[in-house]
This record gives structure tokens, C-alpha cells and sequence, in this order.
């Protein structure tokens, strides 16, 4: 068991250790003079040939990649991710002033996919074919359909500009929240009531369900107590993987809410081509990516005895 | 057949009242006595040294010795009044007496003197001209200052009034500090927002409300948005919050108030210099003919733009004289092109054996709507026979190949207000200036020599040395001026009285009363 652990450990450190290769390569390939989007933020019109290639020389980007690749990785092992090349700060503290800020989107987000696709799925397993299961399978393909900038759009224009109920972009009390919530909460919502659902109805008619009914069980009695609990891993895996998804989702959210989350800067290092701010967000997205699904894989080793066994021959 | 049942029709129901009675936010409560203001990127910290903080919010809190009037009249600032010496060396500063920086520093000629030298004569700011060309400062008086030249620069008293690094901190002001004899004050800075209160020591009109919160709304439609739900209270202004046309058209239909007002820089389509398609004039007028500029003012700034084909709009200094915009003529550009030598109609040209095809670069993100103004392009030359090819880029990109000239057509701008006509004169029409990414729009032998001429040309002479270029540019069809965007501002019913701010690099506060 601690040996099948810490084989999932090291394969995610692998993984990583890939990714961030994979990413800086990506990064730094892509065509432009970064050095003379950094003169010219510098100097303005006073950005010429010569500050140009000083810049080039000084973050040693005429170095060979790999050079490049390992004087990097060098410095993010000790938490050093350099400095952003568009705000000037370090990468460090850029991350200590967003990441609360994108992970209260993404827990809050969570927290509500999490509650709205258990209710909406039992619900429709419950109500199995009638015509609050029809609802909610047509409000899950919506919601698993519609682009979540729309989504925002919309929500924006109903509750804020309609109905004035909740303010439409920054931090400002609880109820600023509600919609950026929402909105990234959709689509992962909609994707697990529609695992929920499934799975229930898949397992409401497994021998042990039967056995419940039989015992004079009721419907919902047999889907709470027994069905429910059987859902748990598939349940559990699809979530983890919504979830990390749900950080895509965040670049768009904070943009259109105004939130000063590392999504939001990510777009603007993009903007700006300041590779030193993509390359430190892309390898903490990687870093988010891998955690939280190492974190499902032993979750579940924990929760189903068949997974801790060793594979045989 | 679909039933419901009983309990949902009351869920339902109760779900739909609890709706309509939650409160509305007046998002106005609160906020009787302030201005909010969307800023597309945060502030910053104001330095003036540095090119990093957001160019429009110096102005709120640093006064400068001249400021900018309409037309680009000068008008006093700190300094009340200035005398450049007959020979162009020396220009002597009468400053505002009773001034005093918002820390309690007086703004006196040590002050002023501490200042000056941040930037007069250092190398970084060697782009300005006056920087370039100082040699000394002389203190006359406690309120008198003379700055000695090397060299007489005929912009100076202009190149005075851009944003930075000319404008004006407290001597004492701690690193980090933005302390300004300005309007206002700032309370607070972060990466969401910058509140600004108001100096009610201000030595001139006073804005009518106390407080000024600039929020940071990074997305277009958010702004908009922000603004329907009164939220905010001004969004616009090229280098503020950019609002594009498209936008301004639908706010007007939304009960807010949209302002436009002539602008003062100019889209240009520029030539390659180095391409040798685009040294064929030929090829250039047949560009140049072929355009339909006020369908481009009409159809894709909704009119919020003015078709133009001179390099300066009227509302900068010495921007020369009108040139009517010529209506589109297929023919004459076709014209054009066959006494150019080139054969061919409306399927394509050739010449020598080389068929006419044109590199189009365009970069969204250096020129937001250049790829539609590009395609619309395109649909007219093709009716020439010009057979254009668009290449979208990203600014990285689009800042490599710019300055290397690696292109045949592709997009430019003016600097506009204040820091024309002589800032894009100097920097995009001189081949031995060194823009770096930004590149030029158009560089001759010929038309460097009348350049020099006009930026070293004062007085009386100016106007006249001015024209010289602008006449040059147009018998040789250097460039393709296609619009002047106008500067778009839309305004939520509770502010009266908006009145556009001097330069687009300012923020409008002044006039506005709120209701």
C-alpha cells in the first residue's frame, strides 16, 4: 500500500517535471522579440536597438534552451519564478496577492457544483423519467453546452443590470461572489448530475438494490442509503477532474468579473508575452493539475480496497 | 404528457417571489460625492521615472509647468508664464506662487530645480528633445528658473507638457510616493483599484465632488456592464478604458450618454519602405486610390471616426493644411497602376513577370479591430485587382518585424495629444531615430532632411517647415492616412456636466457635478 503511494508520488513529480519542461519549450518558441516588448514598456519611445539587445543579453535569452530550461529550474526548485516581466514584481509575491483570490473562486465554485449536481441528479434519479428528471436533463445539456463567457453575459444582464440584486465585477461582500460562482460552477455541475444520475440509475438495478426493495425499502430510501454510496468513486474521480478543469474556467470568470486572480493575470502575461509570468502560472496549473488528481487517486485507494491491490500478470 | 405536480408548482412559485423581493443594490448609495472611474490596468504606483503605471492617472495628481489647452494652446501651470530667449538657448520659468505639494513641500525653484535634473540630461530620457539638448539650470529667483540649452529645441514648451517623466513630485516624497501638487490625492493603490480624494489646497478650480475611485475592469463588456448597472459612473478614452464603437453605439440606445469629440491621432496604413512592391509609387496611389475611407469611418467605427489623408488631425498644432478626402476611384488607382507599367484589370496585375500580391501584417492585440479594418481592405483593393494577404501576428510578433520593416502594408498610429506633431515626426519619419518595436511609418533620404528642418525650425518658420513635410509625404504617397478615431466617452445619467479631459492621457473630472 505505502509502496503503491509512492509510486503514484513519484510518477506525479515525473509528470510535472515533464510538463514544465513541455510548457517552457512551448513558451519560448513562440515567434516575437520579447525583448523588445520589454524595451518598449520600459523606455516608450525611448526603447531602441540597443536596450533591446541589452535586455536579450540580461535574461539570457540567447542561451541555448536547455541552458535556458535547467538555470530556470534551478530557481523554481528554491521558489524563485523570477519576475514578471510585465508588472515588474516577483513571481512570488504576484501569486501570494492572487492565488487566495482564484482559490475562493475555485472552492466556492466547487462547493457549489458539488451541492448543485448531488441535489440535481438524485433528484432526477428520484423522480426517474418524470418530468423533474426531464428538466434537469435538459438543464444539464444546456448547462454543459453553453461557453461560460455567455454564461457570465447572461447572468450579468439579468441580476445586475436587470435586477440590480448583486454588484457585476470586484470583491465587494459576499454576494459578489454569487455569480462568478456560478458561473464556473455550471458547466462541472452540469457534466457531474449527468454522472450522478447515470451511475444511480446504474446501480438501482444491482442485486443489492433489489435485495433493499425486497426488504420493503422505499425508492428514495434505497437510493439514499444504498445506491448513493456506490456512486462514490466514479462520483469522486469525475469531480477531481472537473474540478482541476475548472482553473480553464477561471481565466475567462476573473477576466469578465474583475477579479485580480492568477487566471486574469495569466491573460494578460499572454497579452504582454512575458514568458518569465506564463511559464510560473502554467507550472503552478500544472502543479494544481497533478495535486489535485494524485490527491483523487489515493482518495480513492483509500475508499475502494480493489484499487490498493497489486496488478497481476 | 408532462404533469406537474403540486409541490414543484410551488417551489417554483416560491423560488420566483423570493426573486423579485430581494432588494435592488443602488449601487449609487454611498457614493453621492464619487466619481467612479473604469481603468482598463491598475494604476500603478505613478512613478515617474518608470514606464509602467497607467499613463492616464499622472495628470489627476502631478501638474506640469505648462498644461495642454485646446488645439494645443499652451496654457500655465506651474509656471505662470515663460519667456524662450531670442537665440533659443535659455528658457526662463516664472512659477506659481503659493503653491505647495500635497506633503506640505513648497513648489519653489529648488523644487522645481530637484526635478528637472530626475531627468533633464540623463541618458534614459534622451527622446525628449529638451533632456537631449540641457545644459544647465539656473535659479533666479525664489519662483524664477532658467533652463539653459545646448541646442535650441523648437518643441520644448510642448515636449513640457507630456506625461512623464516632466511632471512635477514633492522633493521629500519617499520612494513609492506618488506626492504631486495636483488635484487630487491618492488615498490608496492596489492591483483592483486606486481612490483618489481631493486636495483641497489646490491652487486651481477645485473638482465639484471630494473623491475619485478608479477601478480596475480589465474586459470591455464588463465595463459596459458596470456601467448599465451604475456601478460605474465614466467609462471611455483610449489610454483610460477603451470603448470601442460597436459598444458606444448600444450604451446610446441604454439611456447613457455618449460623448465623441474629434481626435487627435491618426490611423495610418504604412508602407514598407524596404519592400520592393511598396517602392513602386504606382503600387502606393493605387492603394491610395482605392480605399473607401468613409465607409471605413462609417461601417466599422459606426462613425465614431473621421476619414482623413492628412498625417495630423486639425486639432494638433501646426497639423498643416486640410487636404479634402478624395472619394474612392477603382479606376483611377487602376489608372494608376498602368502608367506605373504594370498590366492587368480587376483579376490582378503583373509586371516583369511579377504578379501583384501584398504582405498585409496586422496584430489584434497591438491594434484591437485592425483585422476587420484589414479584411475590409482587402475587399477593395481585390476590386482594384491588389491582391492583399493578411497575416494576423501577435504583438510580439508584430514588434519584431515592424521595426526590421519585414511586411508590405500594416498598420500605424500617431502619438496624438501632446506629443504631436513633433513626437511621431521625429520617431517614425526619421531613418536615424531609434524607435525599437515600434518601428516607422515611413523613412527617405529626402524626407529626413525636411524633418530635421521642420523640428529645428522655430517661430514663425515652423508652420511653413511643417508643411514642407506633409507636402512631401503626399506628392510621394509615403503614406496611407486612412481615419482619425474620435475620442469616445460614455457617461451614466448621474454625472453632468462631462467635459473631455485635455489629452486622451488625461482623466476627465472636470466640469462633472453628480447627482
Amino acid at each position: 500500500m505505502q509502496r503503491m503511494f509512492m509510486r503514484r508520488v513519484v510518477l506525479a513529480l515525473l509528470l510535472m517535471l515533464a510538463a514544465t519542461a513541455l510548457t517552457f519549450w512551448l513558451v519560448t518558441a513562440a515567434p516575437g522579440n520579447v525583448a523588445a516588448l520589454i524595451a518598449e514598456r520600459a523606455a516608450g519611445a525611448g526603447a531602441d536597438g540597443e536596450m533591446i539587445a541589452k535586455i536579450a543579453d540580461d535574461l539570457g535569452l540567447n542561451d541555448p534552451l536547455p541552458v535556458r530550461y535547467a538555470r530556470w529550474l534551478g530557481d523554481a526548485l528554491t521558489g524563485d519564478f523570477g519576475v514578471s516581466l510585465r508588472t515588474g514584481k516577483p513571481m512570488a509575491e504576484e501569486f501570494a496577492e492572487r492565488i487566495p483570490m482564484t482559490l475562493a473562486l475555485l472552492t466556492g465554485g466547487g462547493v457549489l457544483a458539488l451541492v448543485l449536481s448531488l441535489a440535481m441528479g438524485i433528484a432526477g434519479a428520484a423522480s426517474n423519467g418524470g418530468i423533474v428528471d426531464r428538466l434537469l436533463h435538459g438543464m444539464a445539456l444546456i448547462g454543459a453546452s453553453t461557453p461560460n463567457f455567455f454564461v457570465a453575459a447572461m447572468l450579468v444582464i439579468v441580476f445586475s443590470v436587470w435586477l440590480g440584486m448583486v454588484p457585476t465585477f470586484g470583491v465587494s461582500g459576499l454576494t459578489s461572489w454569487l455569480l462568478p460562482w456560478i458561473t464556473i460552477a455550471l458547466f462541472p455541475a452540469s457534466v457531474l448530475a449527468r454522472v450522478v444520475r447515470v451511475n444511480l440509475q446504474d446501480t438501482m438495478s444491482r442485486p443489492f438494490a433489489t435485495t433493499g426493495f425486497a426488504k420493503g425499502l422505499t425508492r428514495r430510501a434505497v437510493l439514499l442509503r444504498e445506491a448513493l454510496p456506490n456512486i462514490a468513486i466514479p462520483y469522486m474521480t469525475t469531480f477531481g477532474a472537473q474540478f482541476t478543469l475548472m482553473i480553464i474556467g477561471a481565466i475567462v470568470v476573473e477576466r469578465v468579473f474583475g477579479l485580480n486572480g492568477v487566471g486574469a493575470f495569466f491573460i494578460e502575461a499572454i497579452r504582454f508575452r512575458d514568458f518569465i509570468g506564463m511559464q510560473a502560472t502554467l507550472t503552478l496549473f500544472v502543479v494544481f493539475f497533478v495535486s489535485i488528481n494524485l490527491l483523487v487517486d489515493l482518495l480513492a485507494m483509500l475508499a475502494d480496497p480493489r484499487l490498493r491491490r497489486p496488478k497481476k500478470a | 404528457m408532462l404533469k406537474l405536480d403540486r409541490r414543484s408548482f410551488l417551489a417554483t412559485t416560491a423560488g420566483l417571489s423570493f426573486l423579485t423581493v430581494l432588494p435592488r443594490i443602488a449601487f449609487a448609495d454611498g457614493h453621492a460625492d464619487t466619481l467612479r472611474v473604469a481603468i482598463a490596468g491598475e494604476t500603478g504606483d505613478l512613478d515617474l521615472l518608470q514606464n509602467v503605471s497607467t499613463l492616464s492617472s499622472y495628470s489627476a495628481v502631478f501638474d506640469a509647468l505648462i498644461h495642454y489647452g485646446p488645439g494645443g494652446a499652451l496654457e500655465p501651470g506651474l509656471a505662470t508664464a515663460w519667456t524662450i530667449a531670442e537665440d533659443g538657448l535659455s528658457i526662463s520659468f516664472d512659477l506659481r506662487e503659493g503653491v505647495s505639494f500635497t506633503d506640505g513641500t513648497p513648489f519653489d525653484a529648488t523644487a522645481a530645480e530637484w526635478n528637472l535634473k530626475r531627468w533633464m540630461g540623463v541618458a534614459d530620457f534622451s527622446w525628449i528633445g529638451i533632456a537631449d539638448a540641457f545644459d544647465s539650470i539656473v535659479i533666479d529667483a525664489p519662483n524664477k528658473i532658467t533652463v539653459k540649452l545646448k541646442r535650441p529645441v523648437p518643441a520644448a514648451l510642448l515636449e513640457l507638457i507630456i506625461v512623464r517623466p516632466v511632471r512635477f513630485l514633492s522633493p521629500k516624497a519617499a520612494a513609492g510616493q506618488p506626492i504631486g501638487t495636483g488635484p487630487w490625492i491618492v488615498e490608496s493603490y492596489s492591483s483592483t483599484e486606486t481612490v483618489l480624494v481631493r486636495n483641497d489646497a489646490y491652487w486651481g478650480d477645485k473638482p465639484a465632488f471630494g473623491r475619485m475611485e478608479l477601478k480596475v475592469v480589465p474586459d470591455e463588456l464588463a465595463r459596459a456592464n458596470a456601467l448599465r448597472a451604475g456601478e460605474l459612473d465614466v467609462i471611455g478614452g483610449d489610454w483610460v478604458a477603451a470603448l470601442s464603437p460597436r459598444r458606444a453605439q448600444a450604451l446610446a440606445g441604454e439611456g447613457m450618454t455618449i460623448v465623441a469629440e474629434p481626435g487627435t491621432a491618426t490611423t495610418i496604413l504604412g508602407f514598407s519602405p524596404q519592400s520592393p512592391m511598396m517602392q513602386d509609387k504606382a503600387v502606393r496611389d493605387a492603394i491610395f486610390l482605392g480605399i473607401d475611407r468613409a465607409a471605413v469611418a462609417t461601417v466599422l467605427f459606426e462613425g465614431f471616426a473621421d476619414p482623413t489623408v492628412d498625417i495630423f488631425p486639425a486639432t494638433v498644432p501646426t497639423a498643416g493644411s486640410r487636404t479634402p478626402v478624395p472619394a474612392r476611384d477603382v479606376a483611377a488607382a487602376q489608372a494608376a497602376l498602368t502608367a506605373g507599367g504594370w498590366a492587368g484589370d480587376a483579376a490582378g496585375w503583373t509586371k516583369d513577370g511579377t504578379a501583384l500580391e501584398i504582405a498585409f501584417l496586422v496584430s489584434e492585440e497591438s491594434f484591437p479591430g485592425s483585422r476587420r479594418i484589414a479584411e475590409m481592405i482587402q475587399g477593395m483593393l481585390m476590386e482594384v485587382g491588389v491582391k492583399t494577404n493578411i497575416e494576423t501576428v501577435d504583438n510580439a510578433t508584430m514588434h519584431d518585424r515592424r521595426p526590421k520593416f519585414d511586411y508590405d502594408l500594416t498598420f500605424f498610429g500617431t502619438y496624438g495629444a501632446p506629443y504631436d506633431p513633433h513626437g511621431s515626426l521625429g520617431a517614425s519619419f526619421v531613418t536615424a531615430s531609434d524607435t525599437g518595436p515600434d518601428g516607422k511609418i515611413y523613412v527617405h533620404p529626402d524626407l529626413d532632411a525636411l524633418v530635421a528642418t521642420a523640428l529645428e525650425t522655430g517661430g514663425d518658420a515652423r508652420e511653413g517647415a511643417m508643411q514642407a513635410v506633409y507636402d512631401w509625404l503626399r506628392t510621394n504617397t509615403a503614406a496611407c492616412p486612412l481615419v482619425v478615431t474620435q475620442r469616445l466617452w460614455a457617461v451614466h445619467p448621474r454625472v453632468a456636466g462631462f467635459t473631455l479631459p485635455a489629452t486622451d492621457y488625461d482623466l476627465p473630472f472636470k466640469g462633472i457635478t453628480l447627482g
